[in-house]
């Protein structure tokens, strides 16, 4: 081998280390988002007029099949519908990144669910939303969810839809169950799941305890988190589920759980079994939110967009197909004509008597690093 | 004794078929429930037969254009996870050169990376650099990275057993390099290319995790099905997934039928006949 | 007398999948080991402290997980060999002009997206099952026992989703076993066991090899199968990485992690390959020479 030959293949080595090094520097220059941000300088989403395209990102199936063309034959905004929301966590590693460096991707509303709202706000992620361009909306808002904790205003979030945390239960199988505390029964053992959703299980349970979830403190939260987890580790609970416990309910391997009512609406067409029980203690009540991101392309169109579903006539629609209680007044009239099953639900449609012990759903107390330290002691839980 | 021998002769196949039976199963149940008639929006319990499905496959546009973006990457994603491992599998076998070991650990560790790590570090990649949109050209770029090492592998063992001496021979009949790779080494690792093809077409449209990170708005087939598990999975969820399965399991079949075709041919005119039928999928 | 642009050949051959590799892969795990050893969270943002604590905090707080991990994976793996090999066994000699069939079959679960496979699954082994039945009248199962949210179940499931990673290489491995070798012990009167023990077993061993990595490797990292068929207490590393991310947003943490999960994972196969004595994952041939 003869030494040009050497430098040749050296030269080659060479160019490929330098490419690898220069594309580390652009590697290492940013931060992907890792900076860290605040809402100093949170803006109110311009108006304007409402031409255009407008995307949205929303939960998968939580609309129906007609809204969206009729918005795009009424206004001629060409709407993109996409529904790459799965999870509020997943969601947000996914968007985080890119709405740190105040963009949106090009998604004009999202939604979410009231502490992720809340959360993305506190971060600067979430622009503020202006009342005199949303009319139709603030005339139309239940009383109920006009004044939320996490934004007692409406600064920033328009509520799509509204559930309750609860329990589910088959009522064939365990018919006395009517409190959280059942759950903790040795005669369910094995047969009992919760929901990996912090915040839709540790309130619960100590609501159960007589504890109001509303002002508990650290220490309340950590002493409820121990009790799962000793139910947890005895076999009690049998696992930590997403929106699956309804599979494992359909087959009775699970006969009581802590879920939601928009599922027990839905599961209760297939199984009659299946039901929702108000906890006595109460039950915990969240919404849904449309929000308008930072960057967020052609705010008008969003806010013309969020007038538009708060129309009664369009919300009874999306009503009658996602079974969810309805943030929108008036919708119960209507659907009395249309589909009286779903005018009298309780679950779609709760009374006052009802929900008379629900509070809205809470985080624990403290800033971002004591709520951490409560969030990992769960999960350390459901991951045990 | 003669049932016990006959039992004896073939209890591999036996143990195989089993096996296969196991590996079939659930697709068995997803294709049973695709003919369920649901009065819910959860199918998960028997309720009635129906092909009320079967008629409107396509009727869910979101799910319909989710299974068209997954398709289009996969098939993006073999011809690119392909080519690039194909050529590297060639000069792992072929060639000894400075670095080599250093590549085959390249190889081996995107294998070793738990899927979430691989997501997570690309989607702050994408950012950071900000010349990619967040959508199919990210999710392209993530599927041939993890695919590569996939298809380097399987095209390589078949390298490894195939006879040098016929590439030489071919060069000193005059043949140059590129001709040499058309005429005899394309053609005889040609079933360990359409394998890796296939596995890489596999594992991009099974995707779930790396795609989540970096799909910005897209939605593939996968990302769609587990956002529609919130609410209950439509019936055409499982009539669309038993059609995938049918489809191949019929351009398979018809691959057969050639092949025995090519055979039946092959004894008319021997000189004709190939050292080894054409086998598609072989590893 | 190579020329130099023979001895580039390789290079040139190379660098289009090792620089895609390199971009995509290397540089944002290059990233990610910065990552960890950060600290911060993502609303006062992440600085350098050199922070190697992260890593023996996870390793002490999360071992639990790490050992379930490699010993599900490990179950798993196992059982795919002893399934596995049958399978590649048959369809490389048996099979005849069902071959392609058969392999098809291996790869076709993939169609199907592994979620509503894990669902099918669920329905097979719910409480109430024919399945889970039978297996109590055998005593497979205690009688007041179940099969889902069990170990057993997750082991099932991983063993279930790995086995193609597995058959693929072993078939790959016979398809080369020279028939007349076989043939040729016959003749000496060796007994089928003997055939196999001393020809076929020996022949294929790098194909074995590659087939325990290829499935041991992601199994170990898996976190789907421990979330869907699992029950408490059953969460593999994976899981725990999974959350760190996603939940909690330790991204630090989640990195530190991840890392040791490839450390001990890289350490393993190094062991491994040596025990092996070939570039196993490889088949290297020059290696074994």
């Amino acid at each position: 081998m003869t030494n040009i030959k050497m430098k040749q293949i050296r030269l080659l080595v060479l160019g490929v280390l330098a490419l690898v090094a220069s594309l580390v520097l652009v590697a290492c220059g940013g931060g992907g988002g890792l900076e860290g941000s605040d809402n100093s300088n949170v803006t109110v989403a311009e108006g304007g007029d409402p031409t255009g395209s407008l995307n949205i990102s929303n939960w998968p199936l939580y609309i129906d099949g007609k809204t969206i063309s009729n918005f795009q034959n009424e206004t001629g905004i060409k709407t993109t519908y996409t529904e790459d929301v799965n999870d509020n966590n997943e969601f947000f590693g996914k968007v985080q990144p890119l709405l740190s460096q105040g963009d949106s991707g090009g998604r004009s509303i999202i939604v979410v669910t009231d502490w992720m709202a809340k959360k993305m706000y506190d971060l600067g992620y979430i622009q503020k939303i202006d009342h005199d361009k949303l009319p139709t909306v603030f005339n139309h808002l239940i009383p109920s969810l006009q004044h939320p904790s996490f934004d007692p205003d409406r600064e920033f979030s328009v509520p799509w839809q509204s559930g309750m945390t609860g329990l589910v239960v088959r009522k064939d199988l365990a018919p006395d169950v009517k409190s959280i505390n059942d759950l903790f029964d040795p005669k369910y053992k094995g047969k009992v799941t919760m929901l990996t959703e912090m915040r839709d299980t540790v309130p619960l349970v100590m609501a159960a305890d007589g504890i109001d979830p509303v002002d508990a403190s650290t220490q309340d939260w950590l002493d409820a988190i121990d009790k799962i987890k000793k139910a947890s580790d005895s076999g009690q609970i049998r696992r930590f589920t997403g929106n699956d416990y309804v599979q494992d309910m359909a087959k009775g391997d699970v006969v009581a759980a802590i879920g939601w009512s928009g599922d027990a609406v839905q599961a209760q067409a297939d199984n009659k079994n299946i039901q929702y029980v108000q906890p006595e203690q109460g039950c915990s009540i969240w919404s849904d939110n449309m929000l308008i991101p930072v960057g967020a392309p052609n705010p008008a169109a969003a806010y013309k967009f969020m007038n538009y579903v708060y129309q009664p006539e369009v919300q009874a629609n999306i009503t009658q197909y996602v079974n969810y209680v309805s943030p929108v007044e008036g919708v119960k009239p209507i659907l009395e004509k249309r589909d009286p099953a779903i005018a009298n639900n309780e679950l779609i449609f709760p009374s006052e008597e009802f929900v008379k012990n629900c509070f809205n759903q809470v985080s624990p107390p403290g800033d971002e690093e004591q709520q951490r330290e409560v969030e990992q002691a769960f999960q350390d839980v459901v991951t045990g | 004794m003669r049932a016990w021998r006959w039992l004896r002769e073939n209890a591999v196949m036996i143990v195989g078929i089993l096996a296969l039976l196991y590996m079939l199963t659930p697709i068995f149940i997803i294709a049973i429930f695709s003919f369920n008639d649901p009065t819910g929006r959860y199918n998960f319990e028997w309720v009635g037969f129906t092909t009320q499905y079967w008629q409107h496959p396509f009727e869910i546009t979101e799910l319909t254009s989710a299974l068209e973006v997954s398709i289009r990457l996969a098939f993006f994603t073999a011809i690119g996870a392909t080519i690039l491992g194909t050529l590297i599998a060639i000069a792992l076998v072929r060639y000894q050169f400075f670095g080599r070991r250093a590549a085959n650990l390249l190889i081996v560790i995107p294998m070793a990376t738990p899927e979430v790590v691989i997501g997570a570090s690309l989607l702050s990649f994408f950012l950071t650099l900000n010349i990619f949109e967040l959508g199919f050209q990210t999710l392209l770029i993530a599927h041939i990275m993890f695919s590569v090492s996939f298809v380097v592998i399987v095209v390589r063992s078949r390298l490894i057993g195939f006879d040098r001496r016929l590439e030489e021979a071919a060069q000193d009949l005059g043949a140059n390099a590129f001709t040499t790779f058309r005429k005899v080494t394309l053609p005889l690792i040609a079933p360990g290319v359409v394998s890796a093809a296939l596995l890489s077409f596999a594992l991009s449209i099974d995707d779930f995790v790396i795609s989540n990170f970096n799909s910005g708005a897209e939605v593939t087939f996968p990302l769609y099905i587990f956002g529609a598990n919130q609410r209950g999975i439509p019936v055409q969820v499982n009539v669309i997934a038993t059609m995938l399965f049918a489809l191949t399991v019929i351009a398979m079949l018809f691959v057969i039928i050639q092949q025995r075709r090519a055979e039946k041919a092959g004894e008319i005119r021997p000189e004709e006949e190939t050292h080894e039928a054409t086998v598609p999928i072989t590893v | 007398m190579t020329s130099v642009r023979q001895r580039l050949v390789p290079y040139w051959l190379l660098a289009p999948g090792l620089i895609w590799l390199i971009v995509f892969f290397v540089i944002p795990m290059y990233y990610m080991g910065e990552l960890s050893l950060k600290t911060g969270s993502i609303d006062t943002g992440y600085q350098l402290t050199w922070a190697f604590s992260n890593y023996t905090d996870a390793i002490s707080q999360y071992s639990t997980q790490f050992f379930r991990a490699f010993y599900y994976a490990g179950v798993a793996t196992l059982l795919c060999l002893l399934i596995g090999y049958p399978l590649a066994y048959a369809i490389a000699f048996k099979a005849g002009r069902w071959k392609n069939l058969m392999l098809f079959a291996v790869v076709a679960p993939f169609f199907t997206t592994y979620l509503i496979r894990t669902i099918a699954w669920k329905t097979i082994l719910d409480d109430s099952s024919p399945v889970v039945s039978f297996l109590k009248t055998i005593h497979l199962v205690p009688q007041d026992g179940r099969v889902l949210a069990t170990s057993a179940a997750v082991i099932a499931g991983l063993t279930y989703n790995f086995l193609p990673f597995m058959v693929l290489p072993l078939f790959a491995a016979l398809e080369r076993v020279d028939i007349r070798l076989l043939e040729a012990g016959k003749d000496l009167y060796a007994s089928a066991t003997q055939t196999f023990l001393r020809i076929t077993l020996p022949i294929t061993m790098p194909g074995i090899v590659a087939g325990v990595l290829l499935t041991f490797i992601p199994a170990s990292g898996d976190y789907v199968n421990a979330t869907f068929l699992g029950g408490t207490n059953q969460a593999m590393i994976g899981n725990v990485i999974q959350s760190k991310y996603l939940v909690v947003r330790d991204y630090s943490e989640a990195a530190a992690l991840s890392f040791t999960l490839m450390a001990i994972i890289l350490v393993a196969l190094i062991v491994y390959i040596k025990f092996a004595g070939t570039e196993a994952l490889m088949g290297d041939e020059e290696e074994a020479e």
